[in-house]
Parts: C-alpha cells; structure tokens; sequence
C-alpha cells in the first residue's frame, strides 16, 4: 500500500513540473495556431542561465527564477516582434519550421558558449526528501511543484480575470470578432508568446535542479510537451495539466509496477487511445474550421 | 495552389556562381597532386587519412580524439617521426554520418592515397568504415567500437585498441567479488539498464557472471534512453533491498539513479555504474562530491596509471588544452601508439605485413598491453575504477591498481 500511495505521490508532483512546462506551449498555440517547437529550448536556455547564476552566485535556482522570468517574457516579445510576427496568417506548419530553426540555433548558441556537457543545479536540498510516514517525497519535486502550482495559478487567473487575459481568450476563440472589438491582434499575439515564453524562466529553473540537462536536451523536452498537449486539447491549459497528470502517473506507475522500459512508451499509447475516440484531445474544442 | 515563382536572375548567376566556384576547387586540388608525387619518397611525409564525426551528435568525443591523435603525431614527429619520416594527418569530418564515413575513408584511400589509416569514433561509424578499409586490405586500428558486431564479420585488417569489447568489460568487477571472502560478497543483487549497446552488454554479462557465483538477482530492467525519473525505480530497489546495485547508465541516467535513491533514502552496500562515473567533475557536481564515495565503474584509461607515454601524455593534453585529459582522447593515442609500433617493427609501410605482426604481437601502449584475436578483438581486461575521498583510483586489476584500498561496503549517502 506504502508503496501504491509513494508511487502516487511521485507520479503528481513530477505531472505538476510537465504541466508547468506545457502550459508556455499550449498557450501559444491556443492564442496564435503557432507551434512553439523552440519552447524545449526556452526551457534549456533558462536552465542554463540559472545553472550560471546558481555556480557563480549561489542563488538559489527556483529563487532564481525571479530574474529569468522577466527576461523570457522579454525575450519571447522580442522573438515575437523579430520573428515570429512575420508569418502570422501563414499555416501552423510554417510556424514548426520557423521556431524548430530557432531551436537550432538557441542549441547552437549554448553549444558555443557553455559547452557541450551535462550540467545540472545541486542546491543544499536536491537530494533531500520530506517523510510523511513510509512515503518520501523528494524536496526539489515538492519545491518544483509548488511553484508551478503558484505559476498556474496566476496564469489561470490573469487569462479569466483580467482585461488582457480575456482579450487573449477572445483572440484564441474568434480572431475576426476580436479585432472588430478593438483587440489588437499583434498585440495579443505579442503579449501571449512572451506570458508563454516567460512560464520557461520557472520550468527551466526546476529542470536545472531536477534533471542533468544540455544543449541538445530540448529534443526530449518538446517531444514529451507535444505528447502533453495533444493529449490534453492543443490550446487547453486545465488540457495540460490533466495530460501532465497523466504523464506522470502513467510513468511511475509503470515503472513501479510494469516495467521500466515501457514507462515512457504506456503514456504514448494513452494518447493514441484517447485520439481515437476524442481527435480534439481530453479538453480540445473542435474548431469551426476542422469540422469543415 | 501557389504557382512556382520563376528562377529570378540573381538566383540563376548565384548558381553559376557557385558552378564555377567548385570547378575552380576541383581544378586546384588536380594541380596539386603531380607537385606532391614529385618529391622524393624519404623526404615525404608519411600521411594518415582519418574520418572524425567533428560535427553532430558525437561531436564532443570526436573532437576528443582528434585532440588524441594530434598530440601523438606532434610527440613524435618531435622525436624524428616514424621511419625517419614525418608524420602528417589529413583528417576530415563526417558529421556523425555512416554514409559520408564511407565516402570519407573511400577518398583518403584511393584518391588522397594516404599511406596508413587511423579509425573513427564510435562503433556506428566504425562499422561500415572498416569495409571500406578491408575491401582496400588497409590495417584499420580504430580507438572506440567495441560493439559485438564489429568482430562477427571475420575481418583480417580491423584492430580494436581498447583492452576490451563491452560484454568483457565487467569481467574485471566479476574478479574482484570472486576474490572477497565468501561473507563479504553480495547476495542479492539488482541490473538497472539503459538500453545502449555500451551499457547493456557489460551488465547482462555481469548478471550472468555473478549469478554463477551465487549472487541472487532481485530486480533486472532495461529502460530506453529517453527515461529521466527513477524515483519509481529507486522507491522499487528500497523495498528489495539488494546488496548490489549495478546499473548501465551512460551518463544522466547515472546521476538520476544516485539522487533518487538518496532521496528515497536507499543506499546499496555495493554500487557499480558502466560509465557515468567516469565523467569526472561532470559526474560529482551532478551526484555530489560526497556522494561519489565508493562508486565502482569500468574504464579503459585511467590519468594516474604509469604505462607507457602515460605520464607525457597527460601533460602534453594539459599543456595544449588547459583541461584534465579525456578517456577519448587517450583511446585515440593509443589506436596511434599500436600503429606506429607496427610500422617500426615491420619497417616499413606494408599493409599485409603490418596486420600479420599485430597479430603475432603484443603492443605496450598508455592503455596498458594490447593484443588481438583472428578477428580483431582485444585479449586485453578494463580497470576497475573507485571514486575514493573526492578522486579516481584504480583497484584493479591488482597489478595496475593506483591504491591498495577498496571502499566496501560502500558508506551511506552524506
């Protein structure tokens, strides 16, 4: 039973850090029909700017995220400004061309200046766990999921109960009908791929402490972000976090009582199962133009 | 839909252009040629054609062995050279591709008709490399592959310049258990995996191995390269409690491994990784310094160890690179220490001759003694490795061992 409720537990706190990370993804995809494939590489970048922070100062890397997350929403403005704007209107597909360049070159870029080796943040607690009687719950996760928990939160609330956050809905459910009431598309789409962006600057700190990372690491991560989204209805945030719940579950639950090797494959088999029955996802709204 | 937008001017002369561009290359490299042939056989250098994956997925150790084989031609053509002559390496990149080591290897033998080969890294790359060099009956001395499948194919010019292949490298481990007295050997023990053809072998052999001894197997998995949490797997081992953890980790599974079990509050008596530890400070920032006390793994090189070249070695990497020397580029000194001691021993530059010699003979190089089998394979035994007090030790085998102390059973987690 100990066992059960440890495997449990550690399957919902490493699903709260995958939530964290899809929602930056799901959200820009949900405003712009932009698949964001450089956000693996959002993630490494902050991770590695954190792990430098962390080795030169000693700041601690979830604190550290007070300063990487401005800079990702700053960064993400810029890329949108710079970048992305230029093929708003063309089909999604242009946008995975795009952005997956952009992941090449930010890997290229962090190949050059930090190396290309394993890093990973060590604070005092990374190893540490909290016991609650037999269970253990490692301290780096608790921390992780709790700021991410906190992120989602602020995130949930300043798309449903602020002016901008309802002009972003109002740009991800009808464009044309946004703009005839004033929302300004670009800026919307602005403002949406640098929130996105900005939800890195915590996901990479976690992942600097969680997991030994390098450049070339955001192939794993954005592979794995997909597999959360579509599960959970590209676009849907309360999508991507039941997918990461899933994930997680599905990952440590098999591990503990399956066997390893299938633990990453069982949660691409429940995406193929659930796209059967459900093409839009768990929370996915079917479109006007995909029933057409 | 979108009709093609006709070829623009500037598209079409940037294709003359670049037409005429190559051609001009292609033209220089002919008029080379007749200069290089024209001088006289003894004042020519003695050149080596190589393919290095410098680009792609294993650019890191590619580059290492560049750096190998670059400080062994600069050591001896500072000593004379090889039969007198100089040596000149003419190494060209093949981005981590199986197609363009072919085409690379196939160029330096029959157009650049280099005088010797030296191999490429890794057994993916080595493996089509070595066709092309037996079909050109070329020695092929290559310094990473070690991958079972390279010695099915009956081979006569490929050599591996490792001590050994994956599945007898944990053979040195396996010796060290038989040597404890039967109470301090484990009784139980668990093979966590990675799915990786340097992984893999080493521990399922040793499962077989230590089974044989007695030692009961309680938990057995192979995970694929892609998992990153082992907190399940680590919570599992805490409930089974094995004496032994041996696991096939390549490098981050390796650190994932370490701090999930000390955060399920599990440390095994004995704990043995296939090379993870071998990644020096990588390894103990990622576990913690602390930690790393006692970790068992399997390596080829080792820094300290007093073979020959070794020390010189060392410094001249220093020297050169400012960093502490990698296992890579040590393999590649050696694949160029056995060539080299051929060439010598034979005399001079006769592919059949120097094959047979290499069979017939054992080489001392900084990775200790190297000899073959019919096939290529190394007779030779991996170091058995310890992370003790912060540092690296060899603890075996005995007659190579840096220090006479073993760490067991292994302390708790700090």
């Amino acid at each position: 039973m100990a066992h059960f409720v440890q495997a449990i537990a550690l399957g919902l706190l490493i699903g709260g850090v995958y939530a964290l990370m899809a929602s930056g993804l799901t959200l820009i995809f949900g405003v712009m029909r932009i698949i964001n494939v450089a956000q693996g590489a959002f993630l490494v970048l902050v991770a590695m700017v954190t792990w430098w922070l962390w080795n030169r100062t000693g700041i601690d890397p979830i604190v550290a995220s007070v300063v990487t997350t401005p800079m990702m929403f700053g960064f993400g403005w810029l890329s949108y400004r710079l970048l992305i704007a230029r093929i708003r209107g063309s089909s999604p597909s242009m946008s995975v061309l795009l952005t997956f360049g952009f992941a090449l070159v930010i890997e290229g870029v962090l190949n050059l200046t930090a190396g290309n080796k394993f890093k990973s943040a060590a604070p005092s607690y990374f190893e540490e766990s909290f016991r609650v009687g037999a269970i253990s719950l490692p301290k780096a996760q608790v921390f992780g999921f709790a700021a991410a928990a906190g992120v989602l939160a602020v995130l949930y609330y300043v798309l449903h109960r602020t002016w901008t956050g309802r002009a972003i809905r109002a740009a991800t459910q009808n464009p044309s009908g946004a703009a005839l009431v004033g929302v300004s598309a670009a800026g919307t789409g602005a403002l949406a791929f640098a929130i996105g962006s900005a939800t890195a600057g915590v996901g990479g700190s976690i992942l600097s402490v969680l997991y030994p990372f390098f450049p070339a690491s955001h192939y794993e991560w954005i592979s794995r972000l997909l597999g959360i989204v579509v599960l959970g209805g590209l676009g849907s945030l309360p999508g991507a976090v039941t997918g990461a719940a899933i994930l997680g579950l599905a990952e440590t639950l098999t591990a503990t009582y399956g066997s390893l090797g299938w633990s990453t494959l069982v949660f691409y088999l429940v995406i193929m199962a659930v796209l059967l029955v459900r093409p839009q996802g768990l929370f996915g709204a079917r479109l006007r133009e995909d029933a057409a | 839909m979108t009709a093609q937008p006709p070829r623009s001017p500037a598209r079409r002369s940037r294709l003359t252009l670049t037409v005429a561009v190559a051609a001009a290359l292609a033209l220089t490299a002919c008029g080379q040629r007749p200069s290089e042939t024209r001088a006289s056989e003894v004042d020519k250098p003695i050149v080596i054609g190589i393919s290095l994956p410098l680009t792609g997925d294993f650019a890191q150790p590619g580059s290492e062995a560049k750096r190998g084989y670059e400080i062994w031609r600069d050591m001896v053509n500072a000593k004379g050279g090889v039969l007198g002559r100089q040596v000149q390496l003419k190494i060209v990149d093949d981005a981590s591709n199986q197609d363009t080591v072919v085409a690379d290897y196939t160029k330096l033998i029959t157009q650049d008709k280099v005088d010797l080969l030296l191999g490429t890294f890794s057994s993916l790359l080595n493996y089509p490399a070595s066709a092309v060099a037996e079909k050109n009956r070329m020695v092929f001395v290559e310094p990473a592959g070690g991958a079972p499948d390279m010695f099915s194919r009956g081979f006569k010019y490929l050599f591996f310049a490792q001590p050994a292949t994956a599945p007898r490298q944990a053979d040195v481990f396996v010796n060290y258990i038989k040597s404890l007295p039967e109470a301090e050997r484990p009784k139980t023990a668990a093979y966590p995996s990675q799915d990786d053809p340097f992984a893999l072998p080493v521990i399922k052999s040793m499962q077989t191995q230590l089974e044989a001894l007695g030692v009961k197997t309680v938990y057995s998995e192979v995970y694929p390269a892609d998992t990153t949490n082992f907190q399940s797997v680590a919570s599992t081992l805490a409930s089974r409690k094995p004496d032994l953890v041996a696991q096939g980790a390549v490098f981050e599974d390796g650190v994932g491994m370490v701090r999930s079990l000390k955060q399920l509050g599990f440390s095994p008596k004995m704990l043995f990784q296939t090379s993870a530890p071998s990644n020096s400070s990588q390894y103990s920032d990622g576990v913690g310094l602390a930690n790393t006390e006692g970790v068992f793994y399997t390596v080829s090189w080792n820094e300290k160890a007093t073979t020959p070249l070794n020390a010189e070695f060392v410094a001249a990497y220093r020297k050169a690179h400012n960093a502490a020397p990698a296992e890579d580029a040590a393999d590649a000194f050696a694949a160029a220490q056995v060539l080299q001691a051929a060439v010598e021993a034979v005399g001079a530059i006769d592919q059949d001759k120097i094959k047979d010699w290499l069979h017939a003979n054992t080489v001392q190089t900084l990775l200790g003694p190297l000899s073959w089998k019919e096939n290529g394979e190394p007779k030779g035994s991996f170091l058995l490795a310890q992370w003790q007090g912060g540092k690296v030790e060899v603890v075996g085998p005995p007659e190579l061992a840096t220090s006479k102390t073993v760490v067991n059973p292994k302390p708790g987690w700090k």
